[in-house]
This record gives structure tokens, C-alpha cells and sequence, in this order.
């Protein structure tokens, strides 16, 4: 079921004529329509096109599916750090929007959601007829303060704070005053600082899980009141955890057609070496993966596996931290994107499973990319110039990592292009367990970053001033009032000559080496349904289910 | 006997709290209290928040106070934090109740909170403990025997064609480390590229469900490499008595071969040997690290790595003082264990 309302936001037809006229693709249409209120069927029907019918209708009630991933502990879902925490959440709490792989939003626990000509309203209607487990009914306050919660930029590590930045009063650090108001009881508007368009793809982020009233952090898995269909069972850290359907609860979704096929899903930890994981896949203890990558995709396809492979804006960056020194030199950090190849990395870092990319962090998949602006080109003897050039020639850079996977790949082919230019670098390998826990402060290594729908939501998130994910630790200026104006136009054509400014500026600072877009992909056993991975890794773990 | 017994447990206790000590003083170094602090809290936290978040919590009180609040000698801490929160050691560092205790200690039975694993620390190294237990059991099941048996078949006669083979067969498996052997047994016994799988390369599903086919390659794994250093010990006492004066008599006098094996040479050859197999004991409890890891099976091993990689302070202490009672009963075992072995030997 999707958006039944017949809401028709000017852009969207506007982005149609310039998905039609080959402005746009596909994907990036259906993302930036529905993003503004279109329903998905409206969205594919300004097309001339059938909406695709979801492949769940294929699927038998029952069964246990198990898979292997990291088993984290618990925390407030606005602290998410990883997918893989609301992945387990995801069993009881649910999104009020869920973005997919085809670029689309549908509405979850919203019906549906209109934004204004510039997009600096948005009137959210709440679905009918959900229930929170306990029995208590699921109303417009419930949205409203799960909003206001998210806003509340005071709680440490919050990261919704950044997506809700158009709420958020730079005061208080709280929702602002009249920002979020409660219509009546199935409605709730919200009026934004600036026109703001990626106020409901944030919505539909992991981190966006809606709770009930009365949660806390300690009791959120032994009092799990939420609105999904199923409840914890039992979670240990590292090792292993399950979540149960919540027999006799009448979850929405069963009304609503949207699924909720299995009884029992098992995650189960397997550490950080893919290698295990692959003993563990021949071992058949589990029935699909949380990733393959590297050369496990190829291994996998050997074993019979079946694969669902989709394209994203995940990808990698290899950066220097602004607030160590030498890296406050622009030359040196210069010269450390001018010294690598990015196909190179693409080619040994990720086996060839990706594109190469711009160093910038917005690319073909995002809307407003501008695809005229490059990088720097690839220039070892000008890089080796540079460096010397700014009195840092015999720095030793030290580039840390994971010890495995496409981080460490990556990096010692980042290393050895850098040796190649005649630059020292030296490599420190580290586990995942010391590694994340100062992931953002160290002065030279490489970080993960997600796919997200819009090219300004990672800029929001790791590039601007202060944001507590800016692991570049870059203070710009200029780049934060780019982004305000990029963030405020909702034609992607003028917001893309902005974007054009924006990638110029990150790569002529030399902000971060981002050598390619990821594919990302995940094997599973034949007979499962609905378990293809996910563009933005999002838990949507109620199309789960085994082939009728 | 008794004394002794009582000696040994008091010297237990001193080991374990010298142990402690030291364990507590560089896991509360401020580095590492940071580190904790980052890892709980936020990894962006400024410097002030990961001062007010330790001293919200009691970390920063003098060293003696808190090492006397985790042996429960002082009252555990209570202190209104700058966020307005009243937190207590006795509330595993979270708000205090009204029925929370004065004292938590180890003397209270109160082994504290892992900060890892969001569970109490005695219940994690119970778990754990019981599944490394496991692990060693069966170890020591197919250990022992083989290694024995192989070592005596060597032994008995010197230099013959048998004790050549064996000999080398037992240096091999010992000279092979386990992460080597390891793999090799993945590759070869489970990986469809070899296609045999007659095993599990993952012993995961051994936590629960210990079978032939998931927990073999594991404890194979480790046996094969104890038991050639076994082996050789047990060939070289055996080989010793066989040489010795009475063995010589009981020959002339024509007692059998089998009998002089089994019973004048037997007893006498398991002393060095017995002293080995008790020390491996404590080896197979940290030792196991390589193994737990390569078939991922959780036991105590990727416990002590994990505490120690996250400075979970509280599991830290109590994976020491485990880690001291084990190597401490086992020798005493082993010294008792003497007094049977060799009548010689008395314990006043």
C-alpha cells in the first residue's frame, strides 16, 4: 500500500518533464517526487509507468531467518551509529517513513505528507488505526514528540539533530518555538526555518525510530513498547540476538498488506573477518549475510549463493583531520588527493565492485550532482611538488585502518600510491573494537560513510562546521552558507549550479580523498523473499520471509 | 596436608589481590579512563564532558577509595552529578534506588558491571568460563590419552623405528602453531574448495549444540599441538626410567616386557609429565584465544580480548582473578597429585 491521496506537488511534474527530456533518471526522479509528497503510484504514473508490485506477495507466514552480523549494544535510536543497532530495534519500532532501494519514499507510520511550494511547510498526516503494543492508540502527539525528541541537539551523539536542523533553534539547541504543531489528533504541521528539503528522507533514516512515551535508554529492551510487529527475545553483546513475532498483537501492517512474514529472526555475530563469516556461511549456521565484500562477492557466487547486489552513494573517504597538524595545510591535504588514482583504488581496493569517484562526496546517484565539476586531476609529480612546497616534504603520515576488508585494501593501496609520489606514509592496522572508538578524531584514516537519498544530507552530516560527525574537522564558512542555499532550493536545477560550487570548494580544499561509489550487495541461501540488501542498509525486516 | 592446602589458598588470595591491584591502577590511568568514558558516552565528546562524565561516575576519586569500593571494604560511591543525577557504584553507575546497597564488592558477592556487555560481570565469565570449559574438556579428553599412549609407545624402547616415526610426528604437530594447523583444517576438511566437507569450519552453533561435525576441527586444533609437546616430555621421562637399575633387574629376573612397561616403569615415567599436563591447563584457558577466534566460539579468550580492547575494567579484574585462582589450583592439584605419584616426596 502506498500514499492513496492524490496530492500533486508542482515540482514533481516539473521533475517529470526533466526526467522525461533525460535531465534526470529515473531513480533520481521517484527519489525527489515522493520526497515532496507524491505518492509512489502518482510518482511512476507522471511517467507513463506502472508502480513495480512489491515481491512479498510470494511469500508464507512463519519460519526463522537467520543472519550474520555484528551484535551491538543497545542505545537510544537518536544515538545510532550503526544500522546494525536498529536493525534489532527495528523488530518493535518502526519508521514514520521508509525510503527504498528505487529511490522512493513510502509513507510507514504516516499516510502521507505534503510539503508547500518551497518547501518550508510540511503537513504530516498519521495513519489510522496503528496501535503501540501496550494498547495505547498511536496519535499526532506521539509523531510530535518523537519530532521534538530528535531536535534536542543537548542529548550526546543525537545525530538526528543534524537532520532536523530546520527545527532546531540555534539558541537553545532545542525544537524551536511553533516549529512543530499538533493540528488534531491524525495531524501534525511542522514549519521550518528555511525551506528544507530533506526533512523527510531524514525522517526515513535509521536513526528515525519513533518511541513511545514513556521509553527509556535502560528499560528499551526489557519494557519494548513500540509499534512493529515483533519484540526482543534476548540480546547478547558480540555474540548473538534474536527477536520473536509478538504473537497476538494486531500489528497495522498485517491490515495494511505490508507483510511481517517470519516468526524468529537471529542475528548472530561472527567478529570482523570475512573469512569466518564465510566458514560460517559453508557451515550453513546462518542464511544470509549482513554484506559480502571484496573477494568474498566472487566466493559467494561460487558457493551457489544467491546474490542481490544494488548500486549506492556508499562509499569511502581517506581523509586528513583538520586539527592536526600538518593536515591545517591545504597543500599538504592537496596533495594527498592528487597523489592517488581513484580507478586504481576502485580496482584493488573494492575489486572493480564500484565507480570511480570525484572526491567530494556527491555523485551520479544524488539529484543535484554536477557532473562538469572533477577532481583534481591525478598528478604524483605535482603532488610531490606540493607537499615540498609547504615545508612538509619529510612528514611521516600515518594512515590508520580497520586490519581487514576493503578499509585495509584501500588503504594500503592509498599508502602505496602515496610511497610511489615520494611521500612516507605509514600504515597502522587496528581492530574494529579500538578503531570506532575515536573513529572521527584521528589526524589521518578512512571511514565508512552510508548511501544517503540527497547529495546535501551527507554534506550536513560530516562536512558542515561543528556537526559531531565532521570527522575532517573542516570549518568553512563559505562551504556552510553554500549548503544553507542548496538546502533551500527545491529545483534541482538551480540547486546543482550551487552543488557545482560546493564540489569545487571540497575538492580544491582538499577536504577528503572519496575514491569510489560503492555496489554493495549481500548473499543469501535460495528460498528467502524480501531480504534483497538495502541501498541505505535500512532495516525493513517486515518483507523478510520465506518463498511461499 | 591441611596446613599446606591453607597455605596455598592464602597465597591464592595475596597473588589475586597484588594481581588486582595492578590491573585496577593501569586500567584507571586517565587515557584509559577516557577511552572508557568515549566509548559509553559519545566518541565526540569534548575534554570537559569526558571529565564531568568520569566524575559524574566516581572515576575520579583517589585510586585506594575506588579499589577499596570494588573489594567492598568502603561503601560504594554515591554522587550527585553537575547534571543534576544522583548516580551510585551500587546502581552500576546509574541512577540510585532507594533499596540500592551500602557495600558492592567482591566480598559481597558483587563482581560489578561490564561496560562491554551491558551485564553483570560474574554472569559473562560464568557463561564464558563454562563454555571454554567445554572447549578444554574435550581437549583434555583426546589430549591426554593419545599423548600419553604415544609418548610411552615411543619411549619404551629407545632409538627403535617406533620411536623414530613417533617422534617426528609428535615434533611436527608441535612445531605447527595453531593458527596454522587451523586454517589448514578449514581449508581442507569444510571449504567447498577442496569439497570434502566433512566438517563445520564455524563452531558457532557449538556453543549450543556441541557435535562431532561443528567441535571436532577446534579441539583437534588445539589437541594436536599440546599433545606433541606432551609426547616428547612423556618419551623422555619413560625413556629415562627404562634405562634405570631396577627396570634392568626386573628384565633379568624375566618379568615380561608388558608387564615391566605397565607396571615398574608406568608410575614412574607420569611423574614430569603430570606436572606438564597440569600446566597446560592454564595455557588452554588464554591460550585458546587463536582457536575461539578462527571458529568463532565465544569463550573466555575472546572475553579477556575483548575487556582488555574496550578497558571494561570490572570484567578485566575478574578475568584476573579467574585467570590466577586456575593457574594456582591447578599447581596445587599438581603438587598434591605428587605426593601420590612418588612416594619419596611428603607434604608436611
Amino acid at each position: 500500500m502506498t500514499q492513496d491521496n492524490n496530492f500533486m506537488h508542482p515540482a514533481a511534474e516539473m521533475y517529470a518533464s526533466e526526467e522525461k527530456a533525460g535531465k534526470l533518471d529515473r531513480r533520481e526522479f521517484i527519489s525527489r517526487a515522493t520526497a515532496l509528497g507524491v505518492s509512489t503510484v502518482a510518482a511512476y504514473g507522471l511517467l507513463g509507468l506502472d508502480a513495480p508490485a512489491a515481491a512479498g506477495g510470494h511469500a508464507k507466514m512463519g519460519g526463522t531467518i537467520r543472519m550474520q552480523m555484528d551484535v551491538k549494544a543497545m542505545k537510544d535510536p537518536r544515538t545510532h551509529d550503526w544500522t546494525q543497532i536498529s536493525i534489532f530495534s527495528a523488530g518493535w519500532l518502526e519508521y514514520l517513513v521508509e525510503y527504498n532501494s528505487d529511490g522512493s519514499f513510502k509513507p510507514m507510520l504516516l499516510s502521507s505528507w505534503e510539503a508547500n511550494s518551497d518547501a518550508t511547510q510540511y503537513v504530516l498526516k498519521i495513519r489510522e488505526g496503528v496501535k503501540w503494543n501496550n494498547g495505547d492508540d498511536f496519535t499526532a502527539e506521539d509523531v510530535a514528540r518523537n519530532i521534538i525528541g530528535w531536535c534536542d541537539k543537548s542529548l550526546e551523539g543525537n545525530s538526528m539533530a543534524g537532520r532536523m536542523a530546520s527545527l532546531v533553534d540555534g539558541d537553545t539547541g532545542k525544537a524551536r518555538e511553533g516549529a512543530i504543531v499538533v493540528i488534531d489528533a491524525s495531524t501534525v504541521h511542522l514549519n521550518l526555518l528555511q525551506p528544507d528539503i530533506t526533512i523527510v528522507p531524514g525522517m526515513a533514516d535509521y536513526p528515525a525510530q519513533i518511541v513511545h512515551k514513556s521509553f527509556t535508554v535502560e528499560t528499551m529492551v526489557s519494557n519494548p513498547i513500540g509499534t512493529g510487529f515483533m519484540l526482543p527475545e534476548n540480546l547478547e553483546v558480540g555474540v548473538k540476538a534474536s527477536i520473536v513475532r509478538n504473537e497476538g498483537f494486531e500489528w497495522w501492517g498485517y491490515a495494511a498488506g505490508k507483510g511481517g512474514y517470519v516468526d524468529r529472526i537471529e542475528f548472530i555475530d561472527y567478529g570482523n573477518d570475512p573469512a569466518t563469516h564465510m566458514a560460517g556461511f559453508e557451515a550453513e549456521e546462518f542464511d544470509l549475510n549482513w554484506e559480502s565484500i571484496g573477494e568474498f562477492v566472487e566466493l559467494y557466487d561460487a558457493l551457489g549463493l544467491v546474490k542481490s547486489q544494488v548500486a549506492s552513494g556508499a562509499t569511502l573517504v581517506v581523509r586528513p583531520n583538520q586539527d592536526h597538524a600538518p593536515y591545517e595545510n591545504k597543500m599538504v591535504r592537496q596533495a594527498l588527493a592528487m597523489a592517488v588514482d581513484n580507478e586504481v583504488l576502485t580496482e584493488l581496493g573494492i575489486s572493480g565492485l564500484g565507480v570511480a569517484a570525484d572526491n567530494c562526496h556527491v555523485g551520479p546517484i544524488h539529484p543535484e550532482y554536477n557532473p562538469d565539476v572533477r577532481r583534481a586531476p591525478f598528478d604524483p609529480v605535482k603532488a610531490k611538488e606540493l607537499m615540498d612546497a609547504s615545508g612538509h616534504g619529510d612528514f611521516e603520515h600515518e594512515l590508520r585502518s580497520l586490519d581487514s576488508g576493503f578499509w585495509k585494501d584501500t588503504c594500503d593501496s592509498v599508502a602505496a600510491q602515496l610511497r610511489a609520489a615520494g611521500i612516507k606514509v605509514k600504515r597502522t592496522l587496528m581492530p574494529g573494537s579500538t578503531f570506532w572508538n575515536d573513529w572521527a578524531k584521528f589526524p589521518y584514516s578512512a571511514t565508512n560513510w552510508n548511501h544517503r537519498p540527497l547529495g546535501t544530507q551527507v554534506l550536513g552530516l560530516a562536512y558542515r562546521s561543528g556537526e559531531a560527525w565532521n570527522e575532517f574537522a573542516w570549518n568553512n564558512a563559505e562551504f556552510d552558507a553554500l549548503l544553507a542555499q542548496a538546502n533551500s532550493l527545491a529545483n534541482a536545477d538551480e540547486r546543482r549550479i550551487v552543488m557545482g560550487k560546493i564540489q569545487a570548494l571540497i575538492i580544491e580544499e582538499g577536504v577528503t580523498c572519496q575514491p569510489y561509489w560503492r555496489y554493495v550487495q549481500r548473499h543469501h541461501v535460495e528460498g528467502l523473499v524480501g531480504v534483497d540488501m538495502h541501498i541505505a542498509y535500512l532495516p525493513q525486516i517486515y518483507k523478510w520471509g520465506h518463498a511461499a | 596436608m591441611g596446613m599446606f592446602i591453607l597455605r596455598r589458598t592464602g597465597v591464592m588470595l595475596l597473588t589475586a589481590i597484588c594481581l588486582t591491584f595492578i590491573v585496577f591502577i593501569m586500567t584507571n590511568l586517565y587515557p584509559n579512563l577516557e577511552k572508557l568514558a568515549k566509548n559509553e558516552g559519545n566518541f565526540r565528546m569534548s575534554d570537559a564532558e569526558v571529565a564531568s562524565y568520569l566524575g559524574n561516575r566516581g572515576y575520579t576519586q583517589g585510586k585506594l577509595q575506588n579499589y577499596g569500593e570494588w573489594l567492598g571494604i568502603l561503601p560504594g560511591y554515591v554522587i550527585k552529578g553537575i547534571d543534576g543525577k544522583t548516580r551510585g557504584r551500587c546502581s552500576n553507575h546509574g541512577a540510585v534506588l532507594e533499596n540500592s546497597a551500602k557495600y558492592c564488592g567482591v566480598i559481597q558477592g558483587h563482581w560489578g558491571f561490564s561496560s562491554r556487555f551491558k551485564e553483570p560481570v560474574s554472569q559473562i565469565v560464568i557463561t564464558r568460563l563454562a563454555l571454554t570449559g567445554k572447549l578444554m574438556f574435550w581437549v583434555l579428553m583426546v589430549m591426554i590419552p593419545s599423548a600419553l599412549i604415544l609418548g610411552i609407545m615411543a619411549g619404551m624402547r629407545e632409538g627403535s623405528q617406533l620411536d623414530r616415526t613417533l617422534s617426528t610426528g609428535a615434533i611436527v604437530t608441535t612445531a605447527t602453531p595453531e593458527y596454522v594447523s587451523g586454517v589448514i583444517f578449514i581449508a581442507v576438511f569444510t571449504s567447498s574448495a577442496v569439497g570434502l566437507k566433512w566438517f563445520k569450519g564455524s563452531a558457532t552453533s557449538a556453543m549450543d549444540h556441541a557435535t562431532l561435525e561443528n567441535f571436532l576441527l577446534p579441539v583437534i586444533t588445539i589437541s594436536l599441538y599440546g599433545m606433541g609437546y606432551i609426547a616428547r616430555m612423556t618419551r623422555a621421562s619413560m625413556a629415562e626410567v627404562m634405562t634405570a637399575q631396577y627396570i634392568r633387574t626386573a628384565r633379568l629376573k624375566g618379568v615380561s616386557f608388558a608387564n615391566i612397561v605397565l607396571k615398574h616403569a608406568l608410575r614412574n615415567a607420569l611423574i614430569a609429565p603430570f606436572t606438564v599436563i597440569m600446566l597446560q591447563i592454564p595455557w588452554l584457558l588464554n591460550g585458546v584465544v587463536i582457536v575461539e577466534v578462527l571458529f568463532n566460539f565465544k569463550g573466555f579468550g575472546w572475553v579477556l580480548v575483548q575487556a582488555a580492547s574496550n578497558n571494561d575494567i570490572d570484567l578485566l579484574l575478574a578475568v584476573s582473578v579467574v585467570g590466577v585462582v586456575v593457574v594456582l589450583l591447578t599447581q596445587l592439584i599438581s603438587d598434591i597429585g605428587y605426593v601420590f605419584l612418588n612416594p619419596r616426596i611428603r607434604i608436611s
